[in-house]
Parts: C-alpha cells; structure tokens; sequence
C-alpha cells in the first residue's frame, strides 16, 4: 500500500514520487499475470464493444422480420435470429451496452454511497456507526437478490429501476469495507498528526484516510461490476429482467433455455460471449488483488 | 458468555430482521402504483375467474380484504402481516385462491432444500481435496490449473452453466441424463452439479489457502523438526485447523446457493420453491411471491445460525459475542 507523508512542500512532492512508483511496480505484477492480461483486454474489447455497439449494429434491437425467424447464422445475420426475427448479432451489440450501463451506473452509486457512509461511520463512531452498521447487517442477513427481485416488482422492469435497486442493495459491502479499514487508521499516528496541524475532520477523510483506501475499495468495485452484471441477468431467469424489446443478455440466455433443441444458435453467443465477460472481470479483479494488495487475499 | 444467551441473542435477530424484510417488502407492495391488494390488480391475478364466476370471485374478493385488514391503517396491517407470516399461516394466493399457500409449499420447499443441501455436499466431496492437491502442489502448473478452474467455477453463474448443460446434454448426447423436469432421482443430477460448480471452486480455493497457511505456522515447523513424518504433518496437525475453518465457508455459499436454486429450477422445470417464486413475481401474486422470499431467506439465516453454532462448538477459542 502506498505510503503518504503527513504535510509540507518537500513532502508532498515526495508523496507524488511514491504514488508515481507504486503504481510502476502495481503495474509490473499486473503484467506477470498472463491472465489478467487477458481479461483485460477482454473487457477492454467489451467496453469499446459498448460504445461503439450502437452504430456499428446492422439491424435495431427491436427491428422484427418475421419471415426470416428463428434462421440460422446467414451473411444478413451474422449470428442467427430469434424467434421474433430479431438479428443476434445487433441484440449482443445492443446488450453489451445496456448491460455496462446499469453495472457501471449501478456499481458507482453503491460504491459512491458506500464510501461516504462507511467513512462517516468510521470516522463519527458513536452512534452514527452503530445505526449504519446496523443497517449493513441487515443487507447481509439476507440475500440481496430477493430485496431486488421486490424492489423490480414494485419499480419496474427499466434501466432507471433496475440500476436502483443494484445500487440500494449494493452500497453495504463497500461501506463494511471501508468502515473497517478506516477504524484500523482512525486512532493511529497519521490521523493523530494531522488532527494536531488542525487538519478538519472532512480534510482528514479526503487526504490522508481516501489515499490509503482507496487501493482496496478499487479492488472491491472490479469484485462488484462483474457481480452486477451477473445480477441483472439474474433478474430475467426468474422474468423480471430488463423489459423487452430493450435485449439484454440475461433474456436471451433465459430464452435460449427454452428452444435451444431447436435452435442452438441462440445460445453460443449469448452465453458464450457472457461467460467470457464474467471470467475476464473476475480476472481483472484478481490480478488487481494482487497487484495493489500483495499480501492481502489468497 | 452462555451458548443459550448467544442462541436466544441470534434468534432474537434474525426475528428482528426476517420481520423487517416482511413489513419492508409489504410497505413497498401496498405503495405500488393502485396497490397490489387492490381489486384491479387481484382480477389481473385471478384471471379470467370474474367473467366466468362472478359469484366466486366476489367471496374470493371479500376473503383478501378480510385477510389483509385493507380498511385498517397501514400499520395495522403490517403487524398483522408480520404476524400471520412469522406463525406461518400464510393464507391463499391470489392466482390459486382455493389452495392455502402452505399446501403449496408443502411439496414445493422439501424440492429446493433438498437440491441446495445435495449441492452443498457435492461441493465438498469435490472441493475438499482439490484444494489440498493444490496446496501442497503450490505453484505448480497443477495448483495453477486448479486456481485457474475453480476461479471459472466461481465466476460462470449456475443458470448460465444450466443453459449450457441442457445443450450439451439435450442435443449432443442425449439420453444420457433428463435435462427437464422433475421426479426420477436422475432429474436431479444436472441441477445439483450446477449449484455444486461454484461452491466447488470457493472450497478449493479457500481450503488450498487456509491449507498453506497453516503450513507455514511454527507448531508445524516444530513437528517437522521432531520427526513427525510429512503426511502425518499435513494430515493430523495441519487440517484440523483448516477443517475448522472451511465451516465458516459455507454460510455465504449456503446463501449463494439458495438463490442459485430459484435460477435452476426456472431452466430445469423443477417444482420448487424456486419456480413457485419467479411464477408468483411475474403474475402478480404478492402474497405467494413475498412468501417465497420469506421461507428462502429463513433457509439462509437458520444455515448461519447452525454455522456459527458449529463453528464456537469446533474451535472453543472462538468466543461467541
């Protein structure tokens, strides 16, 4: 973990140095993992897939030709089509996008609010802390994928829905997280230091409790996109998904269930493209561990 | 502090809590646009009963409202809701109101349980000595091959292996084992393995962890020192407290799995909790939908309760708090 000096000119400019070489040295254990590698640039292809996605796609995600249902893979569509005439190809482009939009949108708010709470609570204790903690526990005395299957039912079944209830049921792991990291700095010298240059409790949070953080919390959030992506599919196994026409991969693979005896089209590249993408964060995530945190994990 | 204390403290909890999540999720329902317990939305449920039997369908009508006290105040009605569920007099469902949801469940929860244990001792038998090959085989091409594979397990969700083994089992090789429905014990083959992959690969992993950890601790280099024979050192001193620890393990896996059971029943066509579930949520039924939730997430803080329990009992340097 990096280390920041206290205060002053001089040390500032030494704090950047570190960073700078931290980073260099995360970086080259990040490298020596053959498979983070690739799982990166697997999820780079899948964000760049995202943007693009869009325009490149031939047909629209709720473009139906019903003449052509149900066909194999042809040079007009390149990955088959469904039993509504939609082309697979353009569904998987316009899915990647939607998908990355709800686990990015949705992992950011958790983690936005995690971060703020579990630093309130860590640095505040007292009672602020024992009513937040509570209520963490109470998110993890369940499984959240039931709060959210409720949360669907009552909101809807869109992007703005779903993203919020990812969010309401993800924010507790990243405050637990933070609040304990935090409590393990808050009576220690560096908190000490700047409490006596008359540092206020917001400066000690955002200067000298975030930096040392933030490695970790960068480590859960590369866990969290990948479990929200998995969730959101989740939603449509049960048909509470993402509401059609908008295509997402959790319908497609949840349709595929049903007819692939017939049409195993449907399937490969839903479920193998998702697959992958699940794999490939998961790797990311882990060369993150251990390049940021060497000594923490397995 | 007692056993008994910490017992009746953890009971008190998760009461606590299983009653919040009820009168959350009946708060969130009654707020729902026009109120799911009202007479628009109980037609939608009940179908096509008000065109074909008016009569019926009025007494079915008067049978809710009394059930649920709708002309009380809303707090009213969440205590009443509450209790009636925590007494497990869970009433009719909207969709089949002739039936009691508790008849329903009868033949429905024994199905998802049983998967979800099954898969929990899958995971072990194959887990367990995965993880030992590849702890003391660490870092070597075969502790990487293994990492590798349960890290896949893990990151692969069951309903997507689900997909994939109907496939591979409905059209590659057929006949081999059913890949729908429910009743034969081969039926159960395919879910059970698909629960069991991810839990398989956090048994390994953590079991390969804990295992080298526990190796490098200095009683171990004492009984090294001593003669002790390695195999005798691995086995007698060094598992006992990775045994220990694997029971910590498989309370989130527990969770894990339970949600994964309500994804593969839906895929395999299994009458379980699972599928009574995903029918309630999407035709409406509140009361069977939230019924469902309340019973799974009963199974999920029981299991903690007994692995917690279990683990004190273990390892009495573990102090309950």
């Amino acid at each position: 973990m990096m280390e920041v000096p206290a205060t002053g000119a001089p040390a500032r400019g030494a704090a950047i140095a570190t960073r700078a070489s931290a980073t260099r040295r995360a970086w080259s254990r990040y490298r020596a993992n053959p498979l983070a590698v690739v799982g990166l640039i697997w999820v780079f292809l899948f964000f760049l897939l995202g943007i693009i996605g869009p325009w490149v796609a031939p047909h629209g995600y709720a473009q139906t030709n019903y003449l052509m249902a149900n066909h194999p893979p042809t040079w007009a569509y390149p990955m088959g089509t469904d039993s509504l005439g939609h082309d697979m190809f353009s569904e998987i482009l316009f899915s990647i996008r939607f998908a990355l939009e709800i686990a990015i949108f949705a992992s950011l708010a958790a983690f936005t609010l995690g971060t703020v709470l579990g630093l309130w609570a860590g640095l505040q204790g007292g009672l602020v802390d024992t009513a937040l903690m509570r209520v963490v526990d109470f998110f993890f005395a369940f499984p959240a994928y039931f709060l959210d299957l409720i949360l669907v039912t009552k909101f809807g079944r869109g992007m703005g829905p779903i993203i919020f209830a990812l969010a309401i049921t993800g924010w507790a792991g990243y405050a637990r997280l933070i609040r304990g990291l935090v409590l393990g700095m808050r009576d220690g010298e560096m908190v000490e230091a700047a409490r006596a240059l008359g540092s206020s409790p917001l400066h000690t949070a955002a200067r000298y409790l975030f930096p040392n953080v933030v490695s970790n919390m960068l480590i859960a959030l590369a866990f969290g996109i990948p479990g929200d992506l998995t969730v959101q599919a989740a939603l449509s196994v049960v048909g509470m998904g993402l509401n059609p026409p908008l295509p997402s991969f959790g319908n497609m693979i949840a349709a595929a269930g049903g007819n692939i005896l017939g049409y195993p089209w449907l399937l490969y590249w839903p479920a193998g493209i998702f697959a992958v993408t699940l794999l490939s964060f998961l790797f990311v995530a882990d060369g993150l561990q251990e390049a940021l945190n060497p000594k923490g994990g397995y | 502090m007692g056993l008994l204390r910490y017992l009746l403290k953890r009971l008190v909890s998760i009461l606590g809590t299983i009653s919040a999540v009820l009168a959350l999720s009946y708060v969130l329902m009654h707020y729902a646009p026009g109120s799911f317990f009202s007479s628009a939305n109980l037609a939608s449920a009940m179908g096509t009963l008000k065109m074909e039997n008016a009569h019926l369908y009025a007494s079915y009508l008067r049978m809710f409202r009394d059930r649920y006290g709708l002309n009380l105040p809303l707090w009213r009605q969440v205590l009443e809701y509450v209790w009636h569920s925590l007494s497990f007099n869970f009433g009719n469902s909207f969709q089949n109101p002739s039936v009691p949801i508790m008849v329903q469940l009868r033949t429905a929860f024994p199905i998802s349980a049983g998967l979800a244990f099954g898969s929990i001792v899958l995971a072990l038998i194959i887990g367990f000595p995965l993880g030992v090959v590849a702890a003391l085989h660490r870092n070597t091409w075969l502790d990487s091959v293994l990492t590798t594979l349960s890290m896949a397990g893990q990151a692969i969700p069951s309903f997507v292996l689900a997909v994939i083994l109907v496939f591979v089992f409905g059209v590659w090789i057929p006949g081999v084992v059913p890949v729908n429905g429910w009743g034969t014990p081969a039926n159960a083959v395919l879910p059970i393995v698909c629960l069991a992959t991810g839990n398989v690969g956090v048994v390994t992993r953590y079991m390969r962890g804990s295992l080298i950890e526990a190796l490098r601790q200095d009683y171990i280099r004492t009984a090294e020192a001593k003669g002790v024979p390695y195999r005798a050192v691995v086995w007698r001193h060094a598992m006992r407290n990775s045994l220990t620890a694997l029971v910590t393990v498989i309370g989130p896996s527990f969770a894990f799995t339970v949600v994964g059971t309500v994804w593969v029943e839906n895929i395999f066509s299994i009458p379980g909790l699972g599928t009574l579930l995903s029918g309630a949520f999407v035709n409406d039924d509140i009361p069977l939908a939230i019924t469902s939730v309340f019973l799974l997430c009963l199974m999920v803080m029981g299991m903690n309760l007994l692995v917690d329990l279990s683990y004190a009992l273990m390892n009495p340097r573990i102090r309950l708090e």
